[in-house]
């Protein structure tokens, strides 16, 4: 018990960049609960919601694509693990960036209905969508990143990256999740 | 043919050795070096808050006074708050004291993330430049430093001064994000083999508290200051109420992070107490356990009693009961705290040094700041003192009294630690006298003219309130508390340049820190030390097992910028890494992030773009090479 006995062949389970990695999605989730709250706050604040002459949010197509975004999160499970990562990686970049860009042009054909300079409904809509949709598009990057790294081959470093990268990914999925059901929360009612 | 213990540690230093010259501070990554450039950044952001602060208290000293008009004032007042809490006392608690300290308690040879450290502080002095090129240009803050809308909106603040509010605090809370998340991984992961959560000292628990604050609070003010920057910029409603949005709301976000940075502010201060009662007591703080769960525990109440600062908005009087309940059971911990600092104290063989009476004077300040706080919780008269100087009284006592004596206190308890010299006594002494009845000159009265009804930020008041000669003493004990000050800083400035060498430990101090020499050498520790308890410098077994590992080679991790990771709870070794130094990334990603932000602001999309891209192209390059694999 005295003495330390290094072991260099020791991996640790939850590497460092992971801590780092846990780190800024504690304070990112911090971000959206606070978001989300102020959804909440404003919501409670108005007699109507979204206010009279804004359509309701329609249900369908954000479901699928949310139902698509979250199944990205099994080939990112894989290829965090797997000896062949690239075509998991490959994969869900084609997922992801399909759900990226119908997100987008969603976006903007909500923009031709309202906008955020109407009503308090619209500033907040439009914010923490924006804000949701921006983690995704860094999401993006960071997959783009690491593919195009992987290409020269895989080391240690570029695994942890990878395992990093993965779990930035589950948690954007479950912050798109809860998100999502909270825009389109006045349409359930 | 052996190794003997001198090519070791040659074998450390050419490893460790940092660039000499300035390049060598742009490019640092040293825990040590950073935590110096904080200590000085912040030392020039302390004596520019304390300047607004001298001439607030100059333009006070008598009714009707005209040197500062309403609008300098209005300035004045918001970016001394700003600077003081921001600029300051977080940066040099957390930026300071904790980069420099924690990773040679836990027994590190660095911070978790070196670079992401160099980072933050390089982004730190973005944030405080947004500030002070906004008050020197006429454009500084001016709404208080909450800030509240619609005070602070388009329509009643018309001009850029709450851009660079917005801005500034945007960066500077990125950089403290930054800087927690590192402490919290350090303290969580770097520790030394056999240092297991009990052998962690109250410092660290006290850093690991305030980081977590850090963490989860700081969105809250982000949040709050996107909406705002969107309704001032590009007519968003979050807080216009004809709009369906709410002036609530920014209330609610402001003091969400509010609350947890007052403790954010203070608990830092707690750990240092905890330091240095011990050496200076030659005992080891009663109620250890207690302590460290009081620590986390004021963080974590911290988020639930948000609302005492809106007990004159008109809130449901349900809401207000709730949240003075909530805001009683700070009182447990905070007294469990007190209760083991003092009775360590009288139970100890104390001796009477600089940094001792500063953690004395600190826990009178705090008794008697804490004593005014519960008062607040009678919701009739929080309603009728806010916004009057008995408030100001309050937290100045809290602030200063509570964070900056313990932070002066730690100035002089560390000096020898990082200067090697030792610090002259007798003016040490002096200095605290002069400071702790500079600032109850300062701060008493102010509880009086609250009470008799002056409110806070006016810029002068008529000469027949029965304010006026308070307000005299509230200015000499303004001077007197400068005049303290100044002592202080020429003493350790005299004691850097004539002090007698200190040696490693002249204090025979209780943690790891004494255990290496002053100032400590880059990599810190020749020997990875081995610890098995929460007073490791006092093991002196244990410490002696050092040297023999030393000469053995065991544990002295020496194939290039080697440190061990240990597991959460137990703290034994469980993996070697490599660590980055030297980088210039950090301060390349820092430049392009704030060029990028001021062009922004001032609406120059295509060129921000040019550097989006040169951010782009930083983050590449800092991931470009790659850790060796052992």
């Amino acid at each position: 018990m005295t003495d330390i006995v290094v072991d260099r062949r020791a991996r640790e389970r939850f590497p460092l960049g992971l801590w780092g990695m846990a780190m800024l999605i504690a304070t990112e989730s911090a971000l959206f609960a606070m978001m989300i709250g102020s959804y909440f706050y404003l919501r409670f604040k108005n007699a109507h919601w979204p206010p009279p002459g804004i359509p309701e949010p329609k249900l369908l197509i954000p479901l699928i694509l949310l139902g698509v975004l979250l199944t990205t999160s099994f080939p990112m499970f894989m290829a965090a693990r797997s000896a062949t990562p690239k075509l998991w990686l490959l994969l869900a970049l084609i997922l992801q960036s399909g759900y990226f860009a119908m997100e987008v042009h969603e976006y903007a054909g909500n923009l031709a209905h309202f906008t955020p300079q109407d009503h308090a409904y619209g500033s907040i809509y439009y914010t923490l969508l924006g804000a949701d949709h921006g983690h995704v598009a860094i999401g993006l990057l960071l997959n783009a990143w690491i593919l195009w790294k992987l290409l020269f081959g895989m080391t240690a470093y570029r695994r942890k990256a990878l395992r990093a990268i993965a779990f930035y990914w589950h948690a954007v999925n479950v912050l798109t999740l809860v998100v999502t059901l909270t825009v389109l929360s006045p349409a359930f009612a | 043919m052996t190794t003997t213990v001198t090519e070791r540690v040659e074998r450390l230093e050419r490893q460790w050795a940092e660039r000499p010259g300035v390049l060598g501070w742009l490019t640092t990554t040293d825990h040590k070096r950073i935590g110096l450039l904080y200590f000085w950044t912040t030392l020039v952001f302390f004596g520019a808050g304390g300047v607004e602060a001298l001439v607030m208290r100059t333009q006070l000293v008598q009714p009707n006074n005209d040197i500062v008009g309403p609008e300098v004032f209005d300035q004045l007042f918001t970016v001394h708050g700003m600077t003081m809490i921001f600029w300051f006392i977080i940066p040099m608690t957390t930026g300071a004291f904790g980069n420099y300290l924690v990773p040679l308690m836990v027994g590190a040879r660095d911070m978790a993330f070196p670079r992401l450290n160099a980072l933050s502080f390089w982004i730190f002095v973005a944030s405080g430049i947004f500030l002070y090129v906004g008050l020197f240009s006429g454009f500084g803050p001016d709404a208080g430093w909450f800030n509240y809308v619609p005070l602070s909106t388009r329509h009643f603040d018309p001009s850029r001064n709450i851009e660079m509010y917005t801005l500034g605090l945007a960066f500077n809370s990125i950089a403290s994000s930054l800087t927690a998340a590192n402490l919290i991984v350090t303290i969580l992961k770097l520790r030394a083999p056999g240092m297991s959560f009990n052998r962690l000292p109250l410092f660290c628990f006290a850093f690991l508290a305030a980081s977590f604050g850090l963490i989860f609070a700081l969105p809250s003010l982000s949040v709050d200051l996107l909406y705002l920057y969107l309704d001032r910029n590009l007519g968003f409603h979050f807080f216009d109420v004809a709009h369906g949005g709410s002036t609530f709301l920014w209330q609610h976000l402001f003091w969400f992070f509010g609350h947890p940075e007052v403790y954010i502010l203070i608990v830092p201060a707690f750990g240092i107490a905890t330091e240095i009662i011990p050496a200076f007591t030659r005992r080891k703080m009663l109620a250890f356990p207690l302590v460290a769960i009081a620590e986390l525990l004021v963080v974590f109440i911290g988020f639930g009693v948000w609302a005492h600062h809106m007990f004159a908005t008109g809130l449901p009087t349900v809401t207000l009961v709730f949240f003075a309940g909530a805001t009683a059971m700070v009182v447990i911990p905070s007294t469990i705290q007190v209760f083991a600092w003092s009775m360590s104290i009288l139970t100890g063989r104390p001796r009477f040094r600089t940094p001792l009476l500063f953690i004395i004077g600190f826990i009178v300040m705090f008794v008697a700041g804490g004593l005014t706080g519960i008062m607040f919780l009678a919701i009739p008269f929080d309603q009728q003192v806010t916004d009057t100087y008995f408030v100001v009284a309050h937290f100045h006592y809290i602030i200063f009294g509570a964070a900056v004596f313990p932070i002066f206190g730690g100035m002089y308890y560390w000096f020898p630690k990082v200067t090697g010299k030792l610090y002259f006594e007798r003016p040490g002494q002096i200095s605290f006298w002069i400071i702790f009845v500079g600032t109850n000159l300062l701060f008493f009265p102010m509880h009086i003219v609250g009470l008799l009804g002056m409110p806070r930020r006016v810029y002068t008041y008529p000469g027949d309130m029965g304010w006026t000669s308070y307000n005299l003493i509230e200015s000499i004990g303004g001077y007197v508390t400068a005049l303290g000050i100044v002592v202080l800083f020429a003493n350790l400035v005299v004691s850097y340049f004539r002090g007698p060498p200190s040696g490693p430990d002249p204090w025979h101090g209780p943690t790891l820190e004494w255990s290496v020499p002053s100032p400590p050498p880059e990599y810190n520790f020749a020997v990875i030390p081995v610890v098995s308890s929460a007073y490791a410098n006092w093991d002196h077994d244990d410490r002696e097992r050092d040297g023999h590992r030393l000469t053995a080679g065991v544990g002295v991790l020496e194939r290039g910028h080697e440190q061990h990771v240990s597991s959460v709870v137990d703290g034994w070794t469980s993996e070697i890494i490599d660590m980055p130094h030297s980088s210039p990334w950090p301060i390349l990603l820092a430049a392009s992030l704030s060029v990028m932000f001021t062009l922004l602001i001032v609406q120059k999309f295509v060129y921000a773009s040019i550097f989006a891209v040169l951010i782009g192209l930083t983050l590449l390059g800092w991931h470009g090479k790659e850790p060796q694999e052992s």
